[in-house]
């Protein structure tokens, strides 16, 4: 269903919401956007938050011997290049990961989706940020004035609530469309043919990279982790594929040398998920960049011309 | 809500955005910060789980005959207090010793200092001993201040960088990530060490000297600079003095003569020399490479005779900069735990010692106090009766362990506070629980100066409490002082203590810290040191001789060893040692080789080898590599399963008694 509210409504429905569901949102420290736990729909601050929503599916660190059964969460302020991420992800482990899939389907993100272009994210090359899958998903269109697509699961929060009308739904659209076109195009359309293995690209991105592991960790769709036990307990923890021991067995390491690490990465963001799971393993949220504190920037992965280096 | 703090590990003091309990619990950069823009390095994202650790101290312990028995705080403080107060009675107030640490706050070191002071001794010292007091002592005394003279920012300005002795991008990533970012935009890179490092790669010039070979290298370089007439006529003027006394020096380091000494081509030096002295502004950065030498401070002021020599201070982009390795290094020398300084760096012998006479309504001690190492030494013959020590783990960190660990079992009180049960302080008397950095409030001080805020934004596990707290209740049990209230108290009196941060409110330097000299000329904080002048009025040129290292190979001994830190780890291990993805990325100690060497002595990689020096032996698997050059060994020293310092010997540097650990010869066998 599609709705329209103004901003009001919008706090009666985190009312509603919070009735039900523990509230989380983004909100700012010190003009640091972030997750956090919050009270009341006041403190919601919208912005590009400092890491994706991740954990509230995949805990950084967290024992996996135990399993609880997960609270119901509300995630208010999620950016869609970030929620495109779970949608991603979960064509690998939902169902398959029992504590993703328990949070995945006691969570639900409120998703507000960007009216301009952000100064370094290049979702519009991915569809933009109008998406086909969500549960709640905001448009802020004009100052007093949201669009609300829902999910029919949540309608009874809706209840009273005005449905949009024709006009407000292409008011919409077209703002949507006209996002994409501001936006420059990185073609990723045929990526994974285009780009190769013996790339030079990979030995100088190793020469700077500093193995930080930023790039996965900032990454809303990088869900690889490690498990260690310690003690009693079994500790499952973010992993980098950019660090050696990622890959490192009793037989050796496949992966040795940092180039083919990082080539490793790209290729499974570009190459083998795509052939596997029909989709890119990115949203185009340029976390990795904006993070990298070397600047390897995944928009020349993608504008490179492969067959002219 | 989430809070600001800093991250516990480098120097950088990279700011962290840290979420509250039963929030998904991880840690990301903070975007506002001018020293790290939201990027952090592998120890900031992943390092931070020890905090969690349930191997924590929770309560404190007495040892009671080799077992540690759980006791109350109450009994912990009256114990404590009542023992030292014994000792000195017994034996005066020089029997004691303090030994701060470079991994807590401002307030905390501040505290600890005067509690020795106030106790009647200058026996107080940290860890900074082992890393920078040649640099507080070196700079000091050619420029009148020892800290880094230009912000992380102003690298922007930088037009050539000059790295002699730190492999930035493992020990300051951040900063190294800085140094990379700016050469990709063209910038130049000049590295002098001995290691292929991975700045060396991207380098323009790559300068591999011997190690202990530094003095030899920066004269040549400077013969180069005063031959070509390179240097900055109108700046030494201007603002320095001692040139002339310098040039007589360095005239006698023609490089082709001290290729011979370093093995550095003359050509390489020529272009050094040129890209430094012309392609300005120019910066230089060193870390321990420098230091760790019985000649560390003359390294120092060395380098600052380089710098002043071609006018590279004073200006945005150039500079100075030691890279201070713990996160709190540089604040715990400005707070004086240095046997030799008071806060501020005033000397304990000057005269100006009684304005904290009046500050602290005390006596001071008369004598100068005991080093770091001298404090083990003393205790091993039996002049020091108790040591009181915090956050150190100086039997892995210490050069010498053999005698460390004597002098500890000779103590009658030995006093340890921590975090976690250390190798350390398994041998105290008597063990306190402290809390982490995530656990407590007060102020660090990052490697350019800049006083940023920490808060209690975890409850510390068990009984643990913050370091100030400790120390507060103990000193005033002994009647050094009236309790403090908190640390916002305590760096109350630090600004009525140091001039240099006397502008600095918890208020005013929150959220992104200010650099100082923050006071009444000043009061923004100081991104640039020197534009005008130095301290002491004209920078000192100081001419230095190049004497080789203690230690040489021979028949026997026929490697050179450096140790020092890998990027995973940190110092004694306790706290990275405790992250599992930090742990396998390094899990075990190793010895890095040349695969020449490791040919001629039939060692494969992977292979367990012996390493013998003149004081010590240690088994450790070898890692054949060409990251070395051919007659030099690394070893990491984070690892207690096999401690690298039992094999560093007791040279020290005469002046700020650094002991060497760069220079150690070795022979490695099968
Ligand atoms: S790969 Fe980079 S741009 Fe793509 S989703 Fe991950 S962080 Fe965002
Ligand atoms: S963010 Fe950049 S520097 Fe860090 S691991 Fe990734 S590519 Fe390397
Ligand atoms: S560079 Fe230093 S301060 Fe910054 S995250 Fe890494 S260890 Fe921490």
């Amino acid at each position: 269903m599609i709705y329209s509210l103004n901003a009001e409504e919008m706090a009666q429905l985190y009312e509603r919401i919070s009735k039900e569901f523990e509230t989380y949102g983004t909100v700012d420290i010190q003009g640091d956007i972030t997750f956090s736990r919050i009270e009341s729909y006041d403190e919601l601050r919208i912005g590009r938050s400092d890491k994706p929503p991740k954990e509230f599916l995949i805990g950084r660190n967290e024992n996996v011997l135990v399993f609880t059964e997960p609270n119901k969460k509300a995630v208010f302020g999620v950016m869609s290049c970030d929620l495109k991420g779970f949608y991603i992800m979960d064509k690998q482990i939902y169902g398959k990961d029992p504590f993703y899939t328990a949070r995945r389907d006691n969570t639900v993100f409120i998703n507000y989706v960007c009216t301009e272009p952000c100064e370094t994210g290049f979702c519009s090359s991915f569809g933009g940020p109008l998406l086909n899958d969500y549960q709640i998903q905001v448009i802020n269109y004009e100052n007093d004035k949201y669009l609300i697509y829902a999910d029919d699961a949540y309608k009874s929060f809706f209840e009273g609530f005005k449905q949009a009308s024709k006009e407000e739904i292409s008011k919409v659209e077209k703002l949507m469309h006209n996002f994409n076109m501001k936006q420059k195009k990185h073609e990723v359309e045929g990526i994974e043919n285009r780009i190769k293995w013996n790339s030079k690209l990979w030995d100088e991105y190793a020469k700077i990279c500093i193995q930080c592991g930023a790039c996965n960790y900032s990454c809303p769709t990088c869900y690889c982790f490690d498990l260690n036990d310690v003690g009693e307990e079994r500790f499952r923890e973010w992993d980098s594929c950019i660090l050696a021991g990622f890959t490192k067995t009793s037989a050796g390491n496949p992966r040795e040398s940092l180039a083919s690490r990082l080539r490793q990465r790209f290729y499974h963001k570009f190459v083998y998920y795509k052939k596997s799971k029909g989709e890119y393993l990115c949203t185009g949220c340029n976390r990795c960049t904006d993070d990298c504190p070397v600047d390897i920037e995944i928009k020349e992965v993608i504008d490179h011309d492969y067959n002219n280096e | 809500m989430a809070q600001i703090s800093v991250c516990p590990y480098c120097g950088t003091g990279c700011q962290i955005v840290v979420p509250e309990k039963d929030e998904p619990f991880s840690v990301s950069g903070y975007k506002g910060s001018p020293v790290n823009n939201g990027k952090l390095c592998i120890k900031g994202y992943t390092g931070l789980n020890y905090s969690f650790s349930k191997e924590r101290l929770t309560y404190p312990l007495f040892n009671e005959n080799g077992n540690f028995i759980r006791i109350s705080w109450e009994d912990a403080i009256e114990l404590a207090a009542n023992k030292l107060l014994k000792i000195r009675e017994e034996f005066g107030p020089d029997s004691v010793a303090f030994q701060s640490s470079a991994k807590c706050t401002n307030e905390e070191n501040y505290l600890m200092q005067k509690m020795a002071r106030v106790f009647g001794t200058n026996n107080i010292d940290h860890c900074a001993r082992s890393c920078h007091s040649p640099t507080a002592l070196g700079l000091i005394n050619t420029l009148g201040t020892g800290a880094a003279t230009g912000s992380i920012k102003s690298l922007e300005g930088t037009n050539t960088f000059f790295i002699i002795g730190s492999n930035t991008t493992e020990q300051h990533p951040i900063i190294g990530s800085k140094i990379i970012s700016e050469v990709k935009k063209g910038k130049k890179l000049i590295v002098a060490d001995p290691r292929k490092i991975k700045l060396a790669e991207l380098a323009d010039i790559h300068m591999q000297f011997r190690p202990g070979t530094d003095v030899a290298l920066l004269n040549s370089l400077m013969f180069v600079i005063v031959k070509e007439k390179l240097y900055d006529k109108e700046f030494i003027d201007s603002r320095t003095e001692g040139f002339n006394e310098l040039r007589e020096e360095v005239i006698k380091y023609d490089p082709i003569i001290t290729s011979e000494i370093t093995g550095v081509e003359p050509e390489l030096v020529y272009e050094a020399a040129r890209t430094y002295a012309t392609n300005r502004p120019s910066a230089i950065f060193y870390a321990m490479g420098i230091t760790q030498h019985i000649h560390g401070t003359e390294n120092v002021m060395n380098v600052s005779n380089l710098a002043l020599i071609t006018g590279n201070l004073g200006k945005y982009g150039s500079g100075i900069f030691p890279l201070r390795g713990q996160n709190n290094v540089q604040g715990s020398s400005d707070m004086g735990a240095l046997a030799e300084f008071y806060p501020g760096y005033i000397r304990w012998d000057s005269d100006k010692i009684e304005k904290f006479a009046k500050l602290w309504n005390s006596t001071l001690p008369k004598k100068k106090g005991l080093t770091l190492s001298e404090m083990f030494d003393k205790a091993a013959d039996g002049e020091i009766k108790a040591i009181y020590l915090m956050g150190e783990n100086p039997l892995i960190t210490e050069a010498n362990i053999a005698r460390v660990e004597e002098g500890i079992d000779n103590l009658e009180f030995f006093i340890v506070q921590d975090i976690f049960m250390t190798l350390t302080a398994a041998k105290a008397d008597l063990v306190l629980p402290a809390a982490s950095s995530l656990e407590k409030e007060g102020t660090f001080t990052n490697t350019e100066r800049r006083i940023q805020r920490i808060f209690p934004i975890y409850k510390p596990p068990g009984e643990a409490k913050p370091d100030w707290w400790i120390i507060n209740k103990i000193g005033s049990r002994m009647n050094l002082w009236k309790e403090y209230s908190g640390p916002e108290e305590i760096f109350n009196e630090i600004r009525e203590a140091i001039y240099n941060y006397s502008g600095a409110t918890y208020e005013n330097i929150y959220p992104v810290g200010k650099q100082w000299p923050i006071n009444k000329e000043n009061p923004d904080g100081t991104e640039i040191l020197h534009t005008r002048s130095f301290p002491l009025g004209k920078g000192k040129l100081v001419p230095i001789k190049f004497n080789p290292p203690s230690e040489s190979v021979d028949g026997e001994y026929d490697l050179i060893m450096t140790t020092g830190r890998n990027y995973f780890h940190w110092h004694s291990g306790t706290m990275t040692r405790l992250s599992q993805i930090l742990e396998r990325e390094a899990p075990e100690p190793y010895i890095e080789i040349n695969s020449e060497d490791a040919y001629e002595r039939k060692i494969r990689n992977g292979q367990l080898v012996n390493v013998k020096s003149r004081h010590g032996e240690i088994r450790i698997r070898a890692k054949v590599t060409n990251l070395v050059p051919k007659g030099i060994v690394f070893i990491p020293f984070h690892y207690k399963e096999s401690r690298v310092n039992l094999l560093v010997g007791e040279n020290l540097d005469p002046i700020s008694k650094i002991p060497e650990f760069k220079v150690v010869a070795v022979k490695v066998m099968p």
